[in-house]
């Protein structure tokens, strides 16, 4: 990083761009590339914590890490989305909790497939009418998916009369859907990956964008908006749902408190942290899974690191607006290298 | 036809000179310079990390060998909770007689999942000793099964999902919590004698105060008394506790008895009895744990009794147990520990109230205290 772009004294931008040195070239990427900043500081923490403490890299921590890491990633793709359109899922993490406990209640009566099937079907439903309440009704999203967080809230507690169930034996299916080591984070990798095609690559993409960017011009382009919003919140729900799934089975556990605020507000911050704007029409999928990657780090280093649990939020909170800062810091510099 | 593609394409065309560049990205290293200036304030004087585990020899009282600092990691439900102020001031106390160290983790609500992460990361962390408040029947069964056969030795507090023989652990050190709800039923029926009691519970299924409803439950049945009961939710926080119980009251003027199985909902049963007079009315109340308002309302004869578990003693004792087990390579330490059953009534209220204590939470100041008059 500190070798010299170029011979002393050589200030041109000509010259620069004749003979670009590899502190040059990784800070154009830097100021270039959305994802990596966040990617940069991903790679300095891990550093750190590895450290000053050798287990972090070791092949049992890396498996916590990437537990940590998978579920908040998955639903964390969802949020950009919607987050591109201009909305949010507030309810995202209590589908999260639903979507196991209608597998539950499906798999008493019907195989296990099946039932996995009805939960995700769920999760759409939840979905689609979240997103049918923002784009007909005309109730702003963050209105009506708080609606939606408090229902599902209770329906979860009630649905479960409030005890956590435990998940099917365990079989082929439970393993490849989290039961068993490192599917959690195959399954995250999967979807990224297809997420990040779906996003930059397909007329789904581009038309979320434009919604997103200038919602009368996309329309008046012959972009379908309300479509692209409701599809979005029904996609942005079932990966709630379905992350909510490999959760309750790594954890052999359906817990009606499962998810929740909590689990929603660390998704918008990765996706935020990574890059995307809250205001809409800006996102990457690459950069919610490095924030959430950021996130994870942090969480965990500090854990490892024996942090108690009144010091911990300090910390973190910390660290997330310093990280943010820095973020931002470079997203103007990006900007500003622009004019 | 996004921003996003349309500002990097822009950016392209200009490029900084190598001055400004170093200027500004210098500030992207400012975050992992910062971190571990974050994590050095977090370590007392008297406490390392989890990693320093094996650092430094150091003696423990009396006259056991020079043992490691040993680093033993409780796993907690609710964290911040006042409830456990005393049990982290009973590991500290244990660990000052021990030299060994602790971290306080797990989630501040409830949530499993990010408990069953600390336990895993207590694990990969190479902790010495691990204790969980085992809320959930199944999620913590295979991390404290990895644990154990890892040489860690695992023990329970403050709840043990569903009881002995249902979790891999090497011991349980809290109260018996189905026991101490019989217990409570047998005072109900003694109190009450006969007509329709309510059970107030703040989340049924919380597998620390569950048992304790099922055994007042199952007292009542069994003592053959005249007893209707039902059994309310209350929710999770105290305001939402206390509109419940006083709601209930008012839609069931009839009722003779009204109890509580946890801190909140009994602080609401005991606000309710003082709202509406309900003790001189001859309505019978009692409930779990020593909130402050709860022993004021007992000390002035709105309540006829509260539960002390001893949430120090769930602090103190597993610190032992675990040191035991690694000073004797597992040849002694874990036992079966009931942290009791303490009735806290009209007649000795006095002791709680006169003396805040790092027993009871309300002062950490180390002292002898006097028994009250």
């Amino acid at each position: 990083m500190a070798k010299p772009a170029v011979s002393g004294g050589v200030t041109s931008t000509d010259n620069v761009r004749q003979q670009p040195g590899i502190g040059a070239h990784l800070t154009e990427i830097l100021l270039q590339r959305r994802e990596a900043s966040i990617f940069f500081v991903a790679v300095a923490l891990a550093v750190y914590f590895q450290s000053s403490n050798s287990a972090f890299l070791s092949q049992g921590n890396v498996r916590t890490l990437s537990e940590f890491t998978a579920a908040t990633a998955i639903i964390s793709a969802g949020l950009v989305m919607l987050l591109i359109c201009g909305e949010i899922d507030l309810s995202v993490g209590q589908t999260f909790g639903f979507a196991p406990i209608v597998m539950y209640i499906a798999d008493q009566t019907l195989i296990l497939p099946v039932a996995i099937v009805i939960g995700l079907v769920a999760a759409a439903i939840v979905g689609l009418v979240n997103g049918l309440v923002t784009v007909y009704l005309r109730v702003p999203s963050f209105i009506a998916t708080l609606g939606m967080l408090f229902l599902l809230g209770g329906l979860n507690v009630t649905l479960t009369d409030g005890f956590p169930k435990p998940t099917p034996e365990d079989s082929f299916v439970t393993n490849a859907l989290g039961a068993a080591d490192w599917t959690g984070i195959g399954w995250c990798i999967v979807i990224i990956f297809l997420m990040h095609i779906l996003l930059n690559y397909t007329p789904w993409g581009l038309h979320t964008f434009a919604t997103g960017g200038n919602i009368v011009g996309a329309s008046e382009a012959g972009v379908k908006v309300a479509r692209i919003k409701i599809g979005n919140f029904m996609l942005c729900a079932m990966l709630g749902g379905f992350a909510g799934l490999l959760e309750a089975f790594r954890i052999s556990s359906i817990d009606p408190l499962a998810g929740g605020p909590n689990t929603m507000f660390l998704a918008v911050a990765a996706a935020v942290i990574g890059g995307t704007a809250l205001a809409g029409g800006v996102g990457t999928i690459l950069g919610a899974f490095l924030g959430t990657a950021v996130i994870s780090i942090l969480t965990n280093g500090f854990t490892l690191q024996g942090v108690s649990a009144y010091t911990f939020n300090i910390i973190l909170g910390i660290a997330i607006l310093v990280a943010m800062s820095l973020n931002v810091y470079i997203g103007r510099l990006r900007r500003s290298g622009a004019t | 036809m996004g921003y996003r593609r349309a500002e990097a394409s822009q950016l392209g065309g200009k490029r900084l000179s190598r001055r400004e560049m170093l200027r500004r990205t210098a500030m992207t290293g400012a975050l992992a310079g910062a971190v571990p200036l974050l994590a050095a304030c977090d370590q007392p004087e008297d406490t390392g990390a989890a990693s320093g585990g094996s650092s430094g020899a150091t003696a423990a009282g009396g006259l056991f060998p020079d043992t490691p600092e040993y680093n033993f990691v409780f796993i907690n439900h609710v964290t911040t909770n006042p409830f456990f102020v005393p049990t982290q001031y009973g590991i500290e106390d244990a660990e000052a007689l021990l030299g060994t160290t602790h971290q306080w983790t797990g989630s501040e609500a409830a949530d499993v999942q990010e408990m069953v992460d600390s336990l895993n990361t207590a694990i990969s962390g190479g902790a010495d000793g691990i204790a969980v408040a085992v809320v959930d029947p199944q999620a913590f069964n295979d991390p404290m099964q990895e644990a154990i056969d890892g040489g860690i030795p695992v023990v329970s507090y403050n709840a043990d999902g569903e009881g002995l023989g249902t979790n891999p652990r090497l011991a349980y050190i809290g109260q018996d919590l189905f026991g101490s709800g019989v217990e409570m039923g047998n005072r109900i029926v003694e109190l009450v004698g006969e007509g329709p009691v309510v059970l107030f519970i703040a989340t049924p299924g919380q597998l620390n105060i569950q048992p304790r409803i099922d055994g007042a439950v199952q007292a009542i049945k069994d003592s053959g008394a005249n007893i209707e009961f039902e059994q309310i939710t209350t929710g999770a926080e105290l305001p939402e506790e206390l509109s419940k119980i006083e709601s209930y009251y008012n839609g069931n003027k009839d009722v003779k008895g009204m109890f509580a199985v946890d801190a909140g909902s009994t602080q609401g049963v005991a606000q309710t009895m003082e709202k509406f007079g309900l003790a001189e009315q001859g309505v019978k109340a009692g409930g779990y744990d020593l909130l402050p308002m709860t022993l004021e309302l007992i000390d002035a004869g709105h309540m006829d009794f509260t539960i002390d578990q001893q949430p120090y003693l769930q602090g103190f004792y597993p610190v032992f147990q675990m040191f035991l087990y690694k000073l004797s390579g597992g040849l002694s330490g874990p036992a079966e520990t009931n942290t009791g059953l303490l009735f806290v009534t009209k007649e000795n209220v006095a002791g709680y109230l006169e003396n805040a204590s790092r027993f009871e939470g309300d002062s950490e100041e180390q002292k002898i205290i006097e028994p009250a008059s």
